[in-house]
């Protein structure tokens, strides 16, 4: 129905930004570019809707054109999408399936209550222009193909796996391979058609699906005899926070390598006391800072000087950009639990973990 | 000099005043949303459009010599229009971080660079943080007269200001220039605080910055029409300085107005939020005129409200001037407010009064007695 993914997509994007030119202004040059063509930028990557399917009852598989300034992806890679909705671009991450022509495949999930995925489900249409980030994870195929693959996916947790069962398909499924599938309700689980017929073309591949709203067991539990021996095992998991805590500390020791990646919110502590962790991504460091302290004083106080002027919220100069995490407004008490907005370092507090373009 | 009476306010009223302007600001953020981000593409579209007009006019008018006034005169106004636009209502705006909340990479305030011969980064510190942190306070706001001109009596007077009714007219027809050098305070190498060497490395990104409008406004555009650069390179140098008067007058009409007052440095030590809201209430003054004057002033005729709120879209002060004016009404305090004429007469009596010498009127408390005291 997509089409086939591309093992290497250099072929497909050879195309990097240009270096920043001096004269010539970004804002200008895309002004007017992306009136001859939605796409056309001087350096941002961009992609468009071509295509909108249903892949279960509660999600929606997107297919995008990126445009040049895209590097491409690896299969189990994710990459930030953004849509302005009520004037605000809002961003999250989902991890597509490359397709041989350059196209990206996004699955997304309805999730209730959430802003940008009950936007995607239904009212994106066909043309839109979304903001795209470049590729970014280390959910992918070990570069050596271990003599056994067991991959774990709860929920949305199943779209990097996928992307990686999709390129061994192509492959010829050089190993054996086993896919745990867990879901609440049999209407939820995505790909199953897909998944059955890779099963079908290879029978190194077994799927399993586990369905708990039918009596399946969870992960601490299920019973994982039927995978055969997991002590030479590289073992995936991808799913909620909860799910791979428990797959991992069920697992880890028993198999030979262990592997996971987590999608879950922030949680807000009870209190505002303790410390949270701080990644500065430009400097590279982690530095512990305390909660409910402003930023600004608790990175001095931690050896870093990041700009500051006014130290009220007021001037604009320490404003940095934000990645992830949940501050406070020192000054509201608001909280700002939206992951990507520019924040004053003055005038916000550290509430959970925080990822600081510093 | 000033007949307005402004209640002292005690400890206690001073901090409601100040809780009541935090009650707006709050309001008024959470209704940001999708008609703010609407406003501002549109201002960013009539900056493009008005912008390319004004440059076809001009060719236009190089080219068809039988068109030449009327598409020249056209071709200025509407060039010095998208300037005037692109400076004030969309640079001055979203260089204060304003439209950061809609993520738009192209409106950040940290990267926003703007279309004047000095930097945004120069800027963001002579102004963002400077002048909006210390407004009218002495010794600290450079935006003071600039230090060139002296406009309040409290500034030391000196032979050299007996010129400034002509130094005045000058800087307003340079006054992008002034704006990009000001934070070089090339004062400094006068009084032998600071050595050429360090002021020219110091001037480097100024310069680069200032030469690459000077190529682009006055060799680029003006080649583009070959044997007939002289009208477009004369358009381009008109619509610059169209801009700068217009830019002079409607700054100098925020802050330099007959009520408004200067400050001691003691009077930001341990300041309180309601105390510098007072502050800055009493050291700027807004402009009258209506919705085509907060355009085309980037609501800088919000003088008041951009000083109380100089972060929240200037598209929402003429809402919140509403409230703003209520609340000081409410506690006795005077708000600024007059038309243009009225207001720029009022900056040139204080520029040529106080080219000669003047004394300062007795300093007028901005709170009761407990000034002093930390809080």
């Amino acid at each position: 129905m997509l089409g086939r993914i591309v093992r290497n997509m250099s072929a497909v994007y050879r195309n990097a930004a240009p270096p920043p030119i001096p004269w010539l202004s970004e804002g200008f040059f895309d002004f007017w570019s992306t009136r001859v063509h939605p796409l056309w930028t001087l350096r941002r990557p961009l992609a468009r809707l071509l295509a909108r399917h249903q892949a279960s009852a509660d999600a929606v598989t997107l297919e995008l054109q990126p445009n040049r300034h895209f590097r491409g992806m690896q299969a189990g890679q994710h990459i930030n999408l953004g849509v302005e909705l009520d004037g605000r671009l809002t961003t999250r991450s989902y991890s597509p399936a490359a397709l041989e022509n350059g196209r990206l495949a996004v699955t997304v999930k309805r999730i209730a209550g959430g802003k940008l995925s009950q936007y995607l489900c239904e009212h994106a249409a066909v043309g839109e222009v979304f903001a795209l980030g470049q590729a970014f994870g280390e959910m992918l195929l070990p570069a050596v193909l271990p003599p056994k693959l067991v991959m774990l996916a709860a929920g949305s947790g199943i779209t990097p796996l996928r992307a990686l069962l999709r390129q061994l398909d192509v492959q010829g499924m050089p190993g054996p391979v086993d896919l745990v599938y867990w879901a609440r309700q049999r209407e939820q689980l995505c790909f199953v058609d897909e998944f059955k017929a890779i099963a079908g073309r290879h029978p190194a591949f077994r799927l399993h699906l586990a369905v708990t709203g039918e009596g399946a067991a969870r992960v601490g539990s299920y019973a994982l005899g039927s995978l055969g021996d997991l002590a030479p095992a590289h073992v995936l998991a991808c799913g909620p926070g909860g799910f791979v805590d428990a797959a991992r500390s069920r697992l880890q020791a028993r198999v030979a390598h262990f592997d996971s990646e987590a999608f879950s919110a922030p949680q807000l502590a009870e209190v505002e006391q303790g410390s949270v962790q701080i990644q500065l991504l430009r400097t590279g460091r982690t530095l512990s800072v305390p909660r409910g302290v402003a930023l600004l004083p608790a990175l001095e106080a931690a050896g870093i000087q990041p700009a500051s002027g006014c130290r009220m919220g007021i001037c604009n100069t320490c404003v940095c950009g934000k990645t992830s995490g949940i501050t406070r407004h020192t000054l509201t008490g608001e909280y700002i639990s939206e992951p990507s907005v520019p924040l004053k370092l003055c005038v916000s507090s550290a509430s959970t973990d925080l990822t600081l373009e510093l | 000099m000033s007949s307005v009476h402004n209640r002292v306010l005690s400890a206690a009223e001073l901090q409601r005043f100040g809780d009541e302007l935090d009650a707006v600001k709050a309001r008024h953020q959470a209704l940001l949303g999708a008609s703010d981000a609407r406003y501002i593409r549109r201002i960013v579209a009539a900056v493009r459009w008005t912008g390319v007009a004004g440059r076809a006019l001009l060719f236009l008018g190089a080219f068809v010599h039988s068109l030449l006034v009327p598409a020249w005169i056209a071709g200025v106004l509407l060039l010095g229009l998208s300037k005037i636009l692109e400076n004030m209502e969309l640079a001055h705006n979203v260089i204060h971080g304003q439209y950061d909340w809609m993520g738009d990479p192209q409106l950040q305030g940290k990267t926003y660079e703007w279309d004047i011969a000095g930097t945004s980064e120069n800027w963001r510190k002579t102004h963002n943080f400077r002048h909006h942190t210390y407004t009218n306070v002495r010794g600290l706001d450079d935006d003071i007269g600039y230090g060139l001109l002296r406009i309040f009596p409290e500034q030391r007077w000196h032979p050299f200001f007996l010129a400034q009714p002509f130094v005045a007219v000058v800087f307003a027809l340079l006054f992008e220039w002034g704006i990009a050098i000001q934070d070089l305070r090339i004062g400094r190498v006068l009084v032998g605080k600071m050595t050429l060497k360090q002021l020219w490395n110091q001037a480097r990104p100024v310069g680069r910055k200032a030469l690459l409008q000077v190529l682009k406004d006055y060799v680029l555009f003006p080649a583009l029409a070959g044997p007939f650069f002289l009208p477009v390179l004369l358009g381009n140098v008109a619509a610059n300085i169209l801009r700068n008067v217009w830019t002079y007058v409607v700054i100098f009409c925020g802050h330099f107005t007959a009520d408004a007052e200067t400050f001691p440095k003691e009077c930001v030590r341990n300041e309180g939020r309601g105390h510098w809201y007072l502050r800055q209430l009493r050291g700027s003054s807004n402009l009258t005129g209506g919705k085509w004057m907060d355009v085309m002033t980037g609501n800088l005729s919000h003088q008041i409200e951009h000083h109380f709120y100089p972060d929240i879209p200037a598209n929402r002060y003429a809402a919140m001037a509403v409230e703003v004016k209520a609340i000081c009404a409410r506690y006795g305090q005077h708000y600024n407010t007059g038309s243009l004429p009225r207001q720029f007469g009022q900056v040139m009596w204080r520029i040529l009064r106080h080219a000669f010498p003047s004394k300062p009127a007795p300093a007028r408390p901005l709170v009761a007695a407990t000034q002093a005291e930390p809080g």
